[in-house]
C-alpha cells in the first residue's frame, strides 16, 4: 500500500469526510458544470484534495489543461494552494504539485504564470529562480514583467540578482521595476550609498525616496537618522519625505541623540503647527515621544 | 481611612487589565484612621469615561455579577478577595478609561484605573487603537532586527508540521498569537491583537494608514505617516500581498462564520476549518501570506489567525468545549508529536531533536503580569480553557469582543 493511501485510511479513521465535499469535488472537476459552479465548488475542497490520488490527479489535470476556462484553472490553483496549509495531509501530494507548477510556469496566461511563479519562488524553487533571472537578463525570455520578476526573486536573495537589479535602478523600464530593484538591493550592504543618494534627491518620486529610507534604515540606521534630520531642517523638501523622516525618528531614532538635539526639536515644534497634515500628525507623535 | 485595591492580585500597575473572564482581586485597609470598629463596610463601584469600558463585580468564584459590590473589610490590613470582570459589550478604547472606586459611605477611600482590554474586529478600531497597534508591531519588527524575527522563524516550511494538518493546529496557533500579543503588550500594554473578520468586507483594514494598499505588482504601499513602511523581514523591506478580491468586499468562496460553527459539535469535524475558511483566507491573496513558509512575514497573518482563533473560541462557547477531559473538546490520541493533549508545544519547549525542528526560536512563551497561565512551556491542553471556565487559574488573559464569559 502506498504512503498516500495509508495517509488516506488514517485520515478517514479520524472522521468521515462530509458528503458535500465529495459532491463538491465532483462538480469542481466536471466539464459539464458551469464555470461559476465549478469555481464555487473548488473553494469547498481544499482538505479533500489529498484524500485520494484520483482527486489529486483530477485537480492537477484541471490546472494543467489549457483548454479549461482560466477561471476554473485559477480556482483549482487556489484550492490546491489552500490545501498546502494542511501540511501533514499534503505532504504526500507535494511532489506532484510542484512538478505541475513547474509545467504551468510557462502557461500562455500571464495571471497563471505570475501566480505559479509566485508560489514556486516562495518555495525557493531553483527552476523558478532561473526562469525569472533569465527573463531579466534576456527580455525575450521573460515570463512576467521585470518588476514582478524582481519582486519574486526577493524571496530568496542571491548575489547573482544584484547586478541586474543595479542595471535596472540605473536604467529602469518603468518606475515599478525601479522600486522592486531597490527593494531587492536593500539586502545588499554595499548599496547603502545608493539609497542615501536617492533619499536626498528631490527629483525622485516619493515612493522611491520612501523605499530608500526604509532600506537605509535597515542597512545603516545612523545614516538614516542623520539624513532624516537634514531633510526635516530643509524647508524646501517635500511633506511626504518629511513625514517619513519624522516617523523613522519617532519609531527608531536614537533617543539620547534626539533628546540633545535642541535645533531639531525646535524645528519640529514649529512644523507641528505650520506643516501639511501628514507632517503635523507625525510631528505631534515626535513631540509626544521626545518633548518640545 | 485608605484602602488598597489589587487587580489580578497585585498592586503592579502593569496588571490593571481585565477581560470578560473574572480577575481575582483583593482589597485591604492600609490606613485605618477614623475607624472605630474592627471591620468596615466598603462599597465598590465603577466610573467609565464616555467611550470607555465598564466592569462588573462578584465576591466569589460563582454567582451573578453586579455593577456594585459591598464587602466587609477588617481594619487590621487583612486582605479580602473579590472578582472583577469587563462588562460584556463594553470594552475599553484607551488605557485606564474605567475607574474602580471604593467608598466608605460617601467617602472615597481608594480607587484604581483599569482597562478592559479585548481583542476586537480590526475593521472597527478607532484611529488611536489602530495607531497604537501598528506602532507596537513596527517596534517589535524594529526594521527586521527586532524580536519579530523569532515569530517569523516559528512559522516556516520546516516547522509547519508542529502547527498544521493535525489536531494541534488550533492550540498551537492560539499559543503563537498569545506569545506575540504579550510581546506587543511589553511595548504597549494597551494593545490587544485584533481580528480580520475575513467573511465580511473590511475596507478599513486595507488602507494606507493601517495594513496598506497593494499596488499592481502586489507590493503593499503605506502612508508616510505609517510606521509599517519600515517593515522588514528576511533582509528585505516591504510586504508582498496581492488580493485576489476587491478589498472593500470579503474574499469570495470562504465559509461564513455560521457555516464554520456548523461544521460539527465535536472537534474532529470542527477543525476542518483549517482548509476553508483558514486555508482559503490565506490563498485569497498572492504574496507572503499565501504560502506557509512566508505567511508570517506579513503582519496581516496575525489578524487572519486571530479570527480563526475567535471562531474556535465561539465554537467552544457554543458547545461548551473548554475541558480537555471531554472527548469532544479535542481529537483523540496517537496524533503526531506536538498534537496530543499532554504534549508540550514547540518552540516554547525548546526541544530541537527529531521529530521536532532543528531550532527553537524565541525561547519560552512570554509571561503576563495579569495571569500565570499557560506558563513558559505550554502543553496543548492548556490552550483550551482560555477563559478559566473549568479552572480559574487556566485563564490566559484575553477575550474576544463577541464571545462572552458565562
Amino acid at each position: 500500500m502506498t504512503t498516500r493511501l495509508k495517509a488516506t485510511k488514517k485520515s478517514k479513521a479520524k472522521g468521515a469526510k462530509p458528503r458535500s465535499t465529495r459532491a463538491a469535488m465532483s462538480v469542481a472537476t466536471s466539464d459539464k458544470e458551469t464555470v461559476k459552479a465549478r469555481v464555487a465548488a473548488m473553494a469547498e475542497v481544499p482538505l479533500a484534495v489529498c484524500e485520494s490520488d484520483k482527486d489529486l490527479q483530477s485537480m492537477l489535470s484541471v490546472l494543467r489543461d489549457q483548454a479549461q476556462p482560466i477561471e476554473v484553472r485559477l480556482a483549482a490553483l487556489q484550492s490546491l494552494q489552500a490545501a498546502t496549509f494542511s501540511v501533514v495531509a499534503f505532504e504526500s501530494c507535494r511532489s506532484d504539485y510542484i512538478a505541475t507548477l513547474r509545467k504551468v510556469a510557462t502557461d500562455p496566461d500571464l495571471e497563471m504564470r505570475q501566480r505559479v511563479l509566485g508560489i514556486l519562488a516562495r518555495e525557493k524553487d531553483g527552476f523558478a529562480q532561473r526562469k525569472l533571472l533569465d527573463g531579466l537578463e534576456n527580455p525575450d525570455k521573460a515570463l512576467v514583467p521585470p518588476e514582478k520578476a524582481l519582486q519574486l526573486l526577493s524571496y530568496d536573495i542571491h548575489a547573482e540578482a544584484y547586478p541586474v537589479a543595479r542595471k535596472i535602478v540605473n536604467n529602469p523600464p518603468n518606475e515599478d521595476a525601479k522600486l522592486e530593484a531597490l527593494r531587492l538591493l536593500a539586502a545588499d550592504a554595499k548599496s547603502a550609498p545608493v539609497f542615501e543618494k536617492l533619499l536626498r534627491d528631490k527629483n525622485e518620486a516619493a515612493e522611491i525616496r520612501q523605499v530608500s529610507a526604509a532600506a537605509l534604515q535597515g542597512l545603516k540606521p545612523e545614516k538614516l537618522q542623520e539624513n532624516a534630520r537634514e531633510i526635516l531642517l530643509d524647508d524646501s523638501d517635500y511633506d511626504e519625505i518629511k513625514a517619513t523622516s519624522l516617523t523613522a525618528l519617532t519609531q527608531f531614532g536614537d533617543k539620547d541623540q534626539v533628546d540633545k538635539d535642541a535645533a531639531l526639536k525646535k524645528h519640529v515644534n514649529r512644523i507641528s503647527t505650520k506643516g501639511g497634515a501628514k507632517v503635523k500628525r507625525t510631528a505631534r507623535q515626535f513631540i509626544s515621544k521626545y518633548g518640545r | 481611612m485608605n484602602v488598597e485595591l489589587q487587580i489580578n492580585n497585585t498592586i503592579n500597575s502593569q496588571a490593571r487589565f481585565l477581560s470578560w473572564a473574572p480577575s481575582s482581586c483583593r482589597i485591604r485597609v492600609t490606613n485605618p484612621s477614623g475607624a472605630i470598629t474592627p471591620t468596615v463596610t466598603i462599597r465598590l463601584s465603577s466610573t467609565s469615561a464616555a467611550t470607555g469600558g465598564a466592569v462588573v463585580f462578584r465576591n466569589g468564584t460563582t454567582g451573578a455579577f453586579s455593577n456594585t459590590l459591598t464587602l466587609t473589610v477588617p481594619i487590621n490590613g487583612t486582605s479580602v478577595p473579590f472578582f472583577v470582570a469587563g462588562k460584556f459589550g463594553r470594552p475599553s478604547s484607551s488605557n485606564a478609561d474605567v475607574r474602580i472606586d471604593a467608598r466608605l459611605g460617601t467617602l472615597l477611600v481608594g480607587s484604581v484605573k483599569v482597562m478592559v482590554r479585548i481583542r476586537k474586529n480590526a475593521n472597527d478600531l478607532t484611529p488611536a487603537e489602530r495607531d497604537r497597534l501598528i506602532s507596537a508591531f513596527a517596534q517589535l519588527n524594529n526594521q527586521g532586527a527586532g524580536r519579530f524575527a523569532d515569530f517569523r522563524d516559528m512559522h516556516t516550511n520546516v516547522t509547519s508540521p508542529q502547527a498544521h494538518g493535525a489536531p494541534g493546529f488550533l492550540p498551537w496557533h492560539r499559543a503563537y498569537l498569545l506569545d506575540l500579543e504579550r510581546e506587543l503588550q511589553n511595548i504597549d500594554p494597551t494593545v490587544a491583537l485584533p481580528y480580520w473578520r475575513f467573511d465580511q468586507a473590511s475596507p478599513s483594514i486595507f488602507t494606507l494608514d493601517f495594513f496598506g494598499v497593494s499596488n499592481s505588482v502586489g507590493t503593499v504601499q503605506f502612508s508616510p505617516t505609517n510606521p509599517l513602511q519600515f517593515w522588514r523581514t528576511d533582509g528585505v523591506p516591504g510586504i508582498n500581498r496581492r488580493p485576489f478580491f476587491a478589498t472593500n468586499t470579503a474574499p469570495p468562496g470562504l465559509r461564513t462564520e455560521a457555516q464554520t460553527l456548523a461544521l460539527g459539535n465535536a472537534y474532529p469535524a470542527f477543525r476542518t476549518l483549517e482548509g476553508n475558511p483558514h486555508g482559503s483566507a490565506h490563498t485569497s491573496f498572492g504574496g507572503f501570506i499565501s504560502s506557509i513558509g512566508t505567511a508570517a512575514r506579513d503582519p496581516l497573518f496575525f489578524l487572519l489567525h486571530c479570527n480563526v482563533d475567535r471562531l474556535w473560541a465561539k465554537w467552544q462557547r457554543q458547545f461548551g468545549r473548554f475541558n480537555p477531559a471531554v472527548a469532544a473538546s479535542f481529537d483523540g490520541a496517537a496524533n503526531p508529536v506536538g498534537h496530543n493533549l499532554t504534549d508540550t508545544m514547540w518552540p516554547w519547549n525548546g526541544i530541537t531533536t527529531p521529530p521536532r525542528p532543528p531550532t527553537a526560536p524565541g525561547g519560552s512563551l512570554a509571561a503576563s503580569p495579569c495571569v500565570s497561565a499557560p506558563g513558559p512551556q505550554p502543553r496543548v491542553s492548556q490552550s483550551l480553557d482560555y477563559q478559566g471556565t473549568v479552572n480559574a487559574v487556566s485563564r490566559l488573559g484575553f477575550d474576544y469582543d463577541d464571545v462572552p464569559f458565562s
